[in-house]
C-alpha cells in the first residue's frame, strides 16, 4: 500500500500532464462555433490594445503609401459626386435609408489559415454589430462575425464559412462567393446558373440583395469558368480585387433601414 | 524554486509571448512556414526543476500564445507535450553519469549535442503542432512540408540565439 502511494506521489506529474492535456484538447476540439466565437471576441478585446499598438508602429512606416491611396480614393469619390450632381436624377429611396459607413483600422489579420479572421478597432460602442458588411478601397473584405465593446472580429472572405451574394457586373447572373482554402488571392463562385453570360475578364460585384453590402462593391475578376460536376451550374474562379494580405483601413456598411426585408427573409427561410 | 528565478522565468515567458504574437506570427514564408520560437523557454528548462513545474510553465506559455493567436488549446497542448518529453530528450544528449544540474546549452552539452537536442525538440513540437492544427488529417504532403520547413526555420532562429547568448557569456 505504502509503496503504491509512494509510486503515485513520485509520478504525480503524469496525472498533471494528463489533466493539462485534457484541458488543452477540450479547448481545441470541444468548442462549438458559438464558444469559439466567444473565445475569439474576448481574446481579441484583451489583445486589441496590444495589436493596435503594433499596427500604429507599422503604419508609421507606410504613411506615404497610405496617403497616396487615400488621395486616389478621394479623387474617385469627387468624380462620383460630380457625376451625381450632373445627373439630375436623385434616388430618393436610397437617400432616405439610414445608410452609414464607418471607417475602421485593421489591427490584426491572417490570410494563411483555413479560416481567417480580421480584427478591427471599432466595436458596438461605434455602432457596429454582427452581420454587417466590410469592404476596403478595392473591394469586399468580409462580414462582421462578432463585436465587442471596442473591437470587432471580421469573418474574412478567406474563411470556409463566408458566403457573399455577388453577380456579374451589368448583368443579372448571380451566385455566392466562397473560398476553399489555399491561395489568398483566388475565390470561387458556386452555383451560378449554367445559362449565365459570364466569361474570363468579367468583373464581379456585390448584388445588394441583402442589406449586408451596398450594390456594386467590387469583388474581383473572373479568371476561369467551368461546368460543375452535376452539369447544371457553373464554377467560376475569381481573382479577388482586394489584396487581403495588405489591408490597413476598411469601411463597415451599417444599413438598418431594411429590417423589413431581414424579417421577411427570416420568416421564409424558416 | 526561489523567488528571483520565478520572476526571471515570468519575464522570459512574457518576452517570448510578445515576440511570438507581435512579430513571429507575422512571418509566413512560402505560405505556411512560421517559426515557433517560443519553445526556447522549454528548451532551457534545467534538470533541477520539478516535473510538475515544467508542465505548468509550458501549459501557461502555450495558453498565453493561444489567447493572442485565436487558436484555443493548440499551443497549450503542443507545449505541454514537449515539456513532458524534454527531460528524457536531455538525457539522450548528455552522458549518463552526470548528476549535476544541466542547463541545456552548447557550453554544458557541447555544440554538436546541443544542435541535435534542439533539432529533436523542434521536430517533436512542430509535428504535434501541425498535426493538431490540420485535424481532420487529409493532405499529408502539405503537413510534412509544413513540419520540415517550420522546424528548420525555428531551429535556425534558436541556433542564432544560442550563438549570441553563448558569445555574450564568454565575454563576461
Amino acid at each position: 500500500m505504502r509503496s503504491l502511494l509512494d509510486f503515485l506521489i513520485r509520478h504525480s506529474f503524469v496525472f498533471l500532464f494528463i489533466l493539462l492535456e485534457t484541458i488543452a484538447l477540450v479547448l481545441l476540439f470541444g468548442f462549438n462555433d458559438r464558444q469559439r466565437e466567444a473565445f475569439l471576441t474576448s481574446a481579441n478585446s484583451m489583445s486589441g490594445s496590444l495589436f493596435e499598438w503594433r499596427t500604429g508602429v507599422e503604419n508609421f512606416f507606410s504613411l506615404r503609401k497610405e496617403n497616396a491611396i487615400l488621395v486616389e480614393e478621394n479623387t474617385r469619390l469627387h468624380n462620383l459626386l460630380e457625376e451625381i450632381a450632373d445627373s439630375q436624377y436623385v434616388n430618393t429611396e436610397r437617400s432616405l435609408s439610414s445608410e452609414r459607413v464607418i471607417a475602421a483600422r485593421v489591427i490584426d489579420n491572417t490570410v494563411r489559415r483555413d479560416d481567417n479572421y480580421i480584427t478591427i478597432n471599432k466595436g458596438r460602442r461605434d455602432g457596429i454589430d454582427q452581420g454587417m458588411g466590410v469592404y476596403g478601397p478595392d473591394g469586399v473584405v468580409g462580414v462582421i462575425m462578432a463585436s465587442g465593446k471596442r473591437y470587432s472580429v471580421v469573418m474574412s472572405v478567406l474563411n470556409g464559412s463566408t458566403s457573399i451574394s455577388c453577380k456579374v457586373k451589368n448583368s443579372d447572373s448571380f451566385g455566392f462567393l466562397e473560398w476553399n482554402g489555399g491561395d489568398p488571392y483566388v475565390a470561387q463562385i458556386k452555383d451560378m446558373p449554367y445559362h449565365s453570360a459570364v466569361g474570363r475578364g468579367d468583373t464581379i460585384v456585390t448584388t445588394g440583395f441583402s442589406s449586408v453590402f451596398p450594390e456594386n462593391i467590387p469583388v474581383g475578376t473572373v479568371t476561369d469558368v467551368e461546368r460543375s460536376k452535376n452539369g447544371y451550374t457553373l464554377r467560376v474562379k475569381v481573382n479577388l480585387s482586394v489584396d487581403m494580405s495588405d489591408l490597413k483601413w476598411v469601411y463597415v456598411h451599417t444599413e438598418t433601414a431594411d429590417e423589413e426585408i431581414d424579417e421577411l427573409y427570416k420568416q421564409t427561410v424558416r | 524554486m526561489d523567488r528571483s528565478s520565478f520572476l526571471h522565468r515570468l519575464y522570459l515567458l512574457i518576452g517570448l509571448v510578445l515576440l511570438q504574437v507581435l512579430f513571429l506570427n507575422r512571418i509566413c514564408l512560402f505560405g505556411y512556414v512560421t517559426p515557433l520560437y517560443y519553445i526556447w523557454m522549454i528548451v532551457r528548462f534545467d534538470s533541477s526543476m520539478k516535473r510538475y513545474a515544467t508542465l505548468l510553465w509550458a501549459f501557461f506559455l502555450g495558453l498565453a500564445i493561444d489567447l493572442f493567436s485565436g487558436t484555443p488549446g493548440l499551443n497549450a497542448a503542443s507545449a505541454t507535450l514537449l515539456a513532458m518529453f524534454q527531460p528524457g530528450i536531455v538525457k539522450l544528449f548528455v552522458s549518463m553519469d552526470r548528476h549535476d544540474v544541466v542547463i541545456p546549452g552548447s557550453a554544458s552539452m557541447g555544440g554538436r549535442q546541443f544542435m541535435g537536442y534542439l533539432l529533436l525538440l523542434t521536430v517533436l513540437h512542430s509535428t504535434v503542432y501541425f498535426m493538431l492544427r490540420s485535424i481532420p488529417l487529409g493532405d499529408w504532403t502539405e503537413l510534412i512540408l509544413k513540419v520540415i520547413f517550420s522546424t528548420l526555420l525555428t531551429w535556425i532562429f534558436m541556433l542564432v540565439t544560442e550563438y549570441l547568448v553563448a558569445g555574450s557569456a564568454r565575454k563576461r
